[in-house]
């Protein structure tokens, strides 16, 4: 796992008391994002190879093939419209002065989903070095940072909004 | 079902089958290279409603062992789970337990 546990002074992302979040990002980064967004319902929906890690696999034994060919068949169109829907959200408030409870959902999940399909091109592991700038890979490893940044800041903020001591459910 | 309770007939089978369907299902999460610390922490609390000290506990064995059982049960109830995982970006599988 990646850890981003860099010390800040103040959040560019902020929850208004109306319930709305509101983030400080430049018109270069709402670009950028929209831009890689836009790009992956095509890859989800024609199931390109680059998209294989939204896929992982629920049973992995020998004898459980039959099972996983069943849970493919009843989850995979789900996934990939659960994803598609949040990548649409993103290319259509990109520009948004604030976002609603849903709307920020979505942008966690789309953030998400474009670090792991990144960070699968790159190959990214634990304690990696950044590519040097010269290296074809350096833009999408800064891309890949960026967007990292970017899901470390909008989970500090939803886990705020999380009792600590957890809910009745989760205690075992 | 204890065996004093079968029908008379092949007792043996029957016991097998009985614990081997219930036997729990456990949900297990990987650790992955790119998904944050934080955020499968954050994951953790959300879907299962588990403190921030257990999601923290459960993350840092995914993080350090490779991989940890995040929950347990039915069949049904262990894939439903394994899905919300995925959903979420997590590298989630299920097998029975043992």
């Amino acid at each position: 796992m990646g850890d981003h546990g860099a010390v800040r002074l103040s959040s560019p992302i902020k929850r208004r008391r109306d319930g709305r979040y509101v983030l400080r990002l430049d018109a270069n980064a709402r670009v950028v994002l929209a831009n890689l967004a836009a790009q992956l319902p095509e890859a989800l929906a024609s199931r390109d190879p680059m998209v294989r890690r939204l896929f992982p696999p629920a049973y992995t034994a020998d004898d459980q093939a039959a099972a996983e060919r069943d849970y493919r068949e009843l989850v995979d169109n789900a996934l990939v419209n659960h994803h598609t829907h949040s990548l649409e959200t993103v290319v259509a408030t990109a520009e948004a002065d604030s976002l609603s409870e849903e709307e920020f959902g979505a942008w966690l999940d789309a953030v998400g989903t474009l670090r792991l399909v990144l960070g699968t091109r790159l190959d990214v592991h634990e304690d990696m070095d950044a590519p040097d700038p010269q290296d074809p890979m350096a833009t999408e490893y800064g891309l890949f940072v960026f967007l990292g940044e970017l899901q470390y800041l909008m989970v500090e903020i939803l886990t705020d909004d999380l009792p600590d001591e957890g809910r009745p459910e989760g205690a075992i | 079902m204890p065996p004093e309770t079968a029908p008379v007939g092949d007792v043996g089978t029957i016991v097998d089958q009985a614990t081997t369907s219930d036997r729990p299902w456990l949900v297990i999460v990987w650790n992955d290279p790119i998904n944050l610390m934080s955020f499968v922490t954050f994951v953790l609390q959300k879907l299962f409603g588990y403190s921030k000290e257990k999601a923290t506990t459960l993350m840092l064995d995914i993080h350090t062992k490779g991989r940890a059982v995040v929950s347990s049960g039915t069949r049904e109830r262990a894939e439903l789970d394994v899905y919300r995982l995925h959903e979420h970006g997590l590298w989630a599988t299920m097998e029975q337990s043992g």
